[in-house]
């Protein structure tokens, strides 16, 4: 495998402008989706990190925050449901020289690929996961997901949701995510902070980004998400995940959404321990496989 | 009784788990194998953690050695339950070496030969109880002629680490097992046959998944991601020890979906990248199979099948994952199968699994199955550069780049993530050349015959199906996996009675290679297809592909077949 490089060699590489990243293929979102902040964010983020596009994996699952790698220059994915971030952690150790970047939905991540959420952040799986919240199903037009308010009305749920909601920040809290930070996407500024601070981590970095639908979500607005994240909740100290689950626990009793850089620790990444461990085992791709042989001789 | 000559035994140990039955089945097939005999050994594992019924069955022979024969000809009972488990196979002529005095009184069948060995007992005055099983061992050497000096360089070699005081303790058990054979009179026939001068003993002695893991080596593996599973497991417990050594990673993912989600990311970033499961995974794994096909991202994916469906009988043999390994998944969805015989099979066929899906970018399975999981055998040194291994086509760098250019062979050329001009998308949406989404009809249909187009070639890249015997034949024996060994012995014996028979053995079974089928065919005037599953899955894709109508032989006991049992049903047809 190739071997990790320093953070510095892979950005401030190029000095590129945000539309610069854009890929030439055009929006298919509808008009005042929150998903459009989310890629003005990581654009933006992109140019200021100054990464070369060919060194940024970009994967996703399904879902219409999954078609973000398409309008963004880079060498990308576009997989199954809920499968991007297995694929990315794939792709990552494969090539740990690299950026791995997933883009992906609450449904995507949440629901059907909640399995695999977990593990990625316990095994600190060196790459930046930007989750676009939406609270709804938007592809399957109007059904209730993982994050969705209870007693919202979905197509599946004309009488309303009967579920009480997740919160993506206290499980990836819980998890062992080491950097985890959540804001409204139409925040442009600080959504690109985000995500350029979160690639710049050294390891799994979550990243929430409240995005409205206004096609099919009728109670979470843009004005309702930027009102529950207009608060900065960054006076706790960020490495201190009782602070942090508390700071998350009290917005949410007031009725608002904790934002900002949340927490954030220094752990070994997973790619970081292969390659300790090939070097404690003296591995390289030229160990003479007769020696592996021998050892099955009667 | 089948006529046997005495260049072949078979010796089946019982016992409970963890009394050292593996040990000894371990020991003898190693000390036959350094002398230059053919070992095929066949095993069960009690399913409990610690204790339960644990067999093990060493065949060894002078001549090749294809199955693991059908009943043992010497029974060795290290307990009752033992005794219990195998009398109903205790037949006139058989030897029967046991405890005694134990935890139980044989009743001894008429004509058999029995001996019994105060194993328990002697072990006991060495103050060594544990050394039962050499104890045993040492009876069995000297009564059925199993190389002492190969034996007692075998028990060094194993104990070596754990100090010399071990070691002579194990010595001086096996010689007192030795001792104790000696005073009794043998009275039977049976003894391990004498290698040939010009014996192959250049050889390594392994199972089935360890020799899946070691092919694997051979090939180039530089990423491996699987989940655990009965009688999969082995296969990443191997390559976890090595792969490191070669600088590849190894990571046991948190279900099989995430095994193979991570081999198509490892495989997109430019990696050799492969999994290994058994039948339930892989039906997890559908889905991301339709993906690799989709998005022509190479992946090898080992499937070592079990009883199903659902949980089924885990640790039991069966061959019924055909069906779900060439159609698994939605939608039209090509892929490569193939499908080993034996150990050595096991090491070949998987560089080919790997060189065929770098070569087509597909979806690559392999197929083994529960009995030759365990079964270890022994095969010729295989050295690492008599192997040809194929890499995918790269770009060249020239041009515009896209990753879905169509072209004759229907084959694109890959590039490696931070190359430069080489940016692109690999995706599941149906594409254009260039990877971007296009839902037209007539781009649909210009893909997928690029996809399936570009596999028409794959039976020219494997050597054709071997058949087995010549002429016209009045019946041809269709074989699969590692029932062929099975069909190879019973055709031998079958022949040497006159009967004019022939057996057709194919690896690639999809895409079935079916003017090879046809050709089989037209030299027989009739087809058996034995195989260990319910529904007859292979004659059902014969009947389905091709002009044969091979008559069905399916069993799904949990056990293959036996060679007699071949026998028995070809001389039942041509009667």
């Amino acid at each position: 495998m190739n071997a990790p490089v320093k953070l510095q060699e892979r950005f401030h590489q190029v000095q590129l402008e945000p539309k610069d990243y854009r890929d030439g293929v055009a929006s298919f979102w509808c008009p005042g989706c929150g998903h459009n902040g989310v890629l003005t964010s990581f654009l933006r983020a992109l140019s200021d990190i100054g990464i070369d596009p060919q060194n940024l994996m970009s994967i996703s699952g399904i879902g219409c925050s999954s078609r973000l790698p398409y309008f963004v220059k880079s060498y990308k994915m576009h997989t199954l449901h809920g499968r991007a971030g297995p694929v990315a952690t794939g792709a990552q150790l494969a090539r740990p020289d690299l950026s791995v970047v997933v883009t992906g939905g609450d449904g995507d991540g949440f629901s059907i690929g909640g399995g695999h959420m977990p593990h990625m952040a316990r095994k600190n799986v060196n790459m930046t996961y930007i989750l676009m919240d939406n609270h709804i199903y938007g592809l399957t037009k109007g059904q209730t997901s993982p994050t969705s308010q209870l007693a919202m009305k979905g197509t599946v749920t004309p009488f309303g949701s009967v579920e009480e909601p997740l919160d993506p920040i206290m499980y990836m809290l819980a998890y062992g995510a080491t950097y985890v930070a959540q804001a409204f996407s139409g925040n442009v500024k600080l959504a690109s902070q985000l995500i350029k601070d979160g690639m710049e981590h050294k390891g799994f970095a979550f990243i929430n980004l409240l995005s409205q639908c206004p096609t099919f979500n009728e109670i979470d607005t843009a004005k309702t998400f930027k009102s529950a994240c207009e608060v900065m909740d960054t006076s706790h100290d960020i490495t201190d995940l009782n602070a942090a689950m508390q700071v998350v626990q009290k917005a949410r009793q007031e009725g608002r959404l904790a934002s900002g850089l949340l927490y954030k620790v220094e752990r070994s990444t997973l790619d970081d321990r292969m390659a300790e461990l090939v070097t404690r085992v003296g591995g390289h791709k030229d160990y003479d496989l007769r020696k592996v042989i021998d050892l099955s001789r009667p | 009784m089948q006529d046997k000559t005495k260049h072949d035994l078979i010796i089946r140990v019982g016992g409970e788990g963890g009394e050292g039955v593996i040990s000894v089945g371990d020991f003898i097939t190693q000390a036959c194998a350094r002398v230059g005999l053919d070992v095929y050994t066949f095993k069960t594992f009690p399913a409990e953690i610690k204790g339960g019924y644990a067999m093990y069955q060493v065949r060894a022979s002078t001549e090749a050695v294809y199955n693991q024969g059908d009943i043992f000809d010497v029974l060795c009972a290290f307990n009752g339950e033992a005794y219990d488990m195998n009398k109903a196979n205790l037949k006139a002529g058989h030897a029967l070496v046991y405890d005694c005095p134990g935890d139980f009184e044989p009743e001894i069948p008429a004509g058999v030969f029995a001996y019994p060995i105060p194993m328990t007992q002697t072990a006991k005055e060495l103050n060594n109880p544990r050394a039962k099983n050499m104890v045993a061992m040492g009876a069995l050497s000297v009564l059925f002629n199993i190389p002492e000096a190969s034996l007692r360089e075998v028990i060094e070699t194993k104990f070596k680490r754990r100090g010399d005081a071990v070691v002579q303790g194990n010595l001086t058990a096996f010689e007192r097992g030795q001792e104790l054979a000696r005073a009794l009179k043998k009275t039977d026939p049976w003894a391990i046959g004498v290698p040939k001068a010009d014996a192959k003993r250049d050889v390594i002695v392994m199972s089935g998944n360890n020799a899946i893991g070691l092919g694997a080596l051979i090939a180039g593996v530089e990423f491996f991601s699987a989940y655990p599973i009965t009688p999969a497991t082995e296969v990443a417990i191997y390559v976890s020890k090595h792969l490191p050594k070669r600088g590849g990673t190894l990571i046991q993912a948190e279900d099989e979906i995430a095994s193979i989600s991570q081999v198509l990311g490892a495989s997109y970033a430019g990696k050799k990248a492969m999994t290994s499961t058994s039948g339930p995974g892989l039906s997890l794994m559908s889905e991301m199979l339709g993906m690799s096909f989709m998005s022509e991202t190479p992946c090898v994916v080992v499937d070592v099948q079990r009883g199903g469906p659902s949980t089924g009988m885990p640790t039991k043999h069966e061959q019924s994952d055909l069906f779900l390994a060439i159609h698994g998944g939605h939608g039209d969805c090509g892929r490569i199968v193939l499908s080993v015989e034996n150990v050595h099979d096991c090491v070949g066929l998987t560089v080919t699994a790997f060189n065929l899906a770098e070569k087509y970018q597909c979806p690559v399975l392999l197929l083994s199955d529960g009995s030759l999981a365990f079964s270890t055998q022994s095969i010729p040194y295989p050295n690492p550069d008599d192997y040809k291994i194929v890499d995918r086509l790269r770009w060249d760098g020239k041009g515009e780049f896209k990753r879905y250019a169509l072209t004759e062979s229907g084959i694109s050329p890959m590039v490696d993530p931070g190359t430069p001009n080489g940016m692109h998308i690999a995706t599941g949406l149906e594409h254009g050349e260039s990877g971007m989404p296009s839902y037209s009809g007539e781009n649909h249909e210009t893909m997928q015959a690029k996809r399936f187009n570009k596999l028409k070639t794959v039976a020219s890249d494997m050597p054709p199906a071997e058949v087995d015997g010549d002429g016209a034949a009045d019946l041809g024996v269709i074989a699969w996996g590692s029932t062929i060994g099975v069909v190879r012995e019973a055709l031998q014996r079958l022949r040497a009675e006159g009967y004019k028979v022939k057996g057709f053995y194919p690896k690639l079974l999809h895409p079935l290679p079916a003017q090879q089928f046809e050709d089989f065919g037209a030299s027989c005037k009739r087809t058996l297809l034995p195989e260990v599953n319910y529904l007859g899955q292979l004659a059902h894709f014969v009947r389905a592909e091709t002009s044969l109508r091979p008559e069905s032989y399916t069993i799904c006991g949990g056990m293959p077949f036996t060679p007699e049992m071949i026998v028995k049903r070809v001389k039942e047809m041509l009667a």
